[in-house]
């Protein structure tokens, strides 16, 4: 590096021949061309490591402390900003460990036959694990095995400038087609959170969601919020910078974007809003060709631990499903975050979401991609 | 090299000659063959690289999606659907406009910095080549994340213009828009510009200004009617080197599109992933193929035209 500052130095100076410059162009070329090479070995020998397939924000070292501890290096990630385009994607061919999808999604990935149940037996902290989040409807797969392990559960709501965002009245999901702010309201890209935001301010049943009529009527304040958004994003950070540099008053996201806004002090709240918030339950589940089944099981066991549970908490303000993640916390706290120890409590004062056929999840899909393009 | 390889199985052995000579004598009497088998790699990964994934496209596009597999009865219902439906012509005319707007600056913007190499610089000249290209030296995404950075709302050009007292609020249409895609495709493709331009523009024969200076020609009257005819090549060039890749592009409208921003790529990727419809996907390549091929094609006969016109 000093070398080539030093050349351009000679270079502003008058000093540096062209055949020395011309030699530098050529060492710049080489390490250039080598670079690549040497990321590529670096890739290789962590080849054996097992894959993990997840939502972007997911991919870190923090959930994978016993993972770390007894492999030396996290796993490799792999991540995705939808879990149908994901799904898309396996379908297509790719071959992961562990992939990460959500409560309403996994019966369809079940059916999908990518998959394979995952041995509970083999987890050191599944006696931790909560089992209400465990008994969800399509998770059983026979033998005292489950297709998903639960891991993160939450809420997709409603996060807002206090400072910018002049509320009339409750907190509410209409704040998100408040035309006042339009140009500055943002929303997630992916149909599995919009859509499900959409119904319920539609005021549409979760049980009849698939119903013609609920669909027109989801349709109909989907377009009409469209015009009011400023940017539709799966990256969170996206939003979470929007917000923070109030170029947005108002945006749909996850638990984790308010909690971390509030860690650096920027005034924002995640709305509870009147009609309630969208909950879900997610989590691990294993490819039926994983290469590397040892280590899928050390990926989702390290997802289980306490240790990861800590992190999501404080960190990120997610519900974990290991119920011993929760005594370092107090009620006072966990009530702050939106959290209880009592999983239900939460998932159940909001709407939780309904598993879907495929046909629906299509359709849902290719209309919200029309209205987002303006259709 | 047909000469030296038949005297040397001439001088061959008498085992070798026998098939040797015979494929000797072959290539020597058809120039053809000579031909084709110099271009067998070329055409080797032509035909895998190009033509093979083509047809497979075409065969998609003329399936049916069904769940998750394929209805593999051959019917052009996709067509159908990517004709009559608008939300496929209202992206495509919206690509073309967006890259074709981006085509022209970028072009215009180029001209002049070849032209300042090609006419007025005199040493260093590959230096100065490689100081314009040096926005290349930095992968295609992080470009687009740059300017995501300075067309932002807390960005270069909002805090430089607050700061300067010239604007209270931030511009907000500068990112998200079909402008961002534009500014941010003019530059992440200048390189493809520049280095065409200034090929056409070196290769003009300085004699032949001189010779219209002689003639009574001014520097205005001079460039139009000499050096911007002889540069023609190099700016078809260009254009179709930056026309043709933006108008599919997809990573750029992505992330600085805005909802008002999508491009017809951006519907293309969605068919593969979400939405999960390859065979549209397919048909909606084949059909931005086939509109680049045409516009293309007028865009070679106007410029044709006009050549001959000046000729």
């Amino acid at each position: 590096m000093m070398d080539v500052v030093d050349q351009l130095g000679a270079l502003r100076a008058g000093a540096l021949s062209r055949r020395k410059f011309t030699k530098g162009l050529l060492a710049a070329g080489v390490a250039m061309t080598a670079m690549p090479l040497t990321g590529r070995r670096a890739i290789a020998a962590e080849g054996d490591q097992a894959t993990y397939f997840t939502w972007g924000g997911y991919d870190i070292p923090e959930l994978f402390g016993p993972y770390i501890a007894k492999n030396g290096v996290p796993p490799n990630f792999a991540t995705f900003g939808g879990s149908e385009e994901a799904l898309t994607k396996m379908r297509g061919g790719f071959v992961v460990d562990v992939s990460h999808p959500c409560n309403q999604a996994m019966p369809r990935w079940v059916q999908s036959g990518l998959f394979q149940p995952i041995d509970t037996s083999r987890l050191s902290n599944w006696g931790d694990v909560i089992p209400e989040l465990v008994d969800l409807p399509g998770n059983d797969a026979g033998d005292g095995k489950v297709w998903m392990s639960p891991f993160d559960w939450g809420q997709t709501s409603v996060t807002y400038r206090t400072d910018l965002f002049e509320l009339e009245g409750e907190e509410s999901w209409d704040m998100l087609w408040d035309a006042r702010y339009a140009g500055r309201l943002g929303s997630l890209a992916s149909g599995a959170d919009a859509w499900w935001c959409g119904a319920i301010k539609a005021g549409v049943d979760f049980a009849d969601i698939d119903s013609e009529g609920a669909f027109e009527k989801i349709a109909a304040v989907m377009r009409e919020q469209r015009p009011l958004i400023r940017t539709y994003t799966d990256d969170t950070t996206t939003l979470e910078q929007a917000l923070s540099a109030g170029e947005m008053v108002a945006s749909m996201t996850w638990n984790s974007s308010a909690v971390l806004l509030q860690s650096e002090g920027i005034p924002v709240k995640f709305a509870r809003p009147k009609e309630g918030a969208l909950t879900w339950v997610c989590g691990p589940m294993i490819h039926k060709d994983a290469p590397n089944l040892d280590r899928a099981y050390e990926v989702i066991d390290s997802l289980l631990s306490v240790e990861a549970g800590h992190f999501m908490i404080n960190d990120w303000g997610y519900g974990h499903s290991n119920a011993k993640a929760f005594d370092a916390f107090d009620a006072e706290t966990l009530a702050g975050l939106g959290l209880s120890k009592n999983p239900l409590d939460v998932l159940n004062a909001g709407h939780f979401q309904h598993p879907q056929t495929q046909e629906w999840e299509t359709r849902m899909n290719e209309t919200f991609e029309q209205i987002k393009a303006g259709f | 090299m047909a000469e030296t390889s038949l005297s040397k199985s001439r001088s061959g052995q008498a085992a070798a000659r026998a098939s040797g000579s015979r494929l000797t004598r072959l290539l020597n009497r058809s120039e053809t063959l000579r031909g084709y088998l110099l271009m067998a790699p070329t055409l080797l990964i032509m035909g895998i690289g190009i033509v093979v994934p083509f047809l497979i496209l075409l065969m998609i596009s003329l399936w049916t999606r069904q769940g998750f597999g394929f209805d593999t009865t051959l019917t052009l219902v996709n067509y159908a659907r990517a004709w009559s439906e608008p939300i496929y012509g209202t992206l495509l005319a919206r690509s073309f406009w967006i890259s074709g707007v981006a085509t022209v600056a970028t072009v215009a913007l180029c001209y002049p910095m070849a032209y300042y190499v090609a006419f007025h610089v005199h040493r260093n000249k590959m230096m100065w080549l490689i100081l314009m290209t040096l926005p290349f030296w930095t992968s295609y995404l992080l470009r687009v994340f740059a300017w995501k950075v300075i067309l932002g709302y807390e960005g270069v050009i909002n805090s430089g213009l607050s700061a300067a007292g010239l604007i209270e609020q931030p511009l907000a249409f500068l990112l998200y828009s079909p402008t961002a895609v534009i500014i941010t495709l003019a530059h992440a493709w200048a390189a493809f510009a520049i280095l065409p331009l200034y090929v056409s523009l070196e290769k003009i024969d300085k004699s032949l200004l001189e010779a219209a200076t002689d003639l009574g020609d001014g520097p205005v009257a001079r460039f139009f009617r000499i050096t911007l005819p002889l540069s023609m090549p190099g700016i078809i060039a260009a254009s179709f080197l930056i026309f043709i890749p933006t108008t599919g592009d997809y990573i750029t409208p992505a992330l600085l599109g805005g909802p008002d921003g999508t491009m017809i790529g951006n519907l293309i990727q969605i068919q593969f992933g979400a939405v999960n419809n390859w065979p549209m996907g397919a048909t909606l390549s084949i059909v931005l193929m086939l509109w680049i091929a045409a516009l293309a094609l007028v865009f070679l006969l106007i410029t044709r035209k006009m050549q001959e016109r000046i000729a």
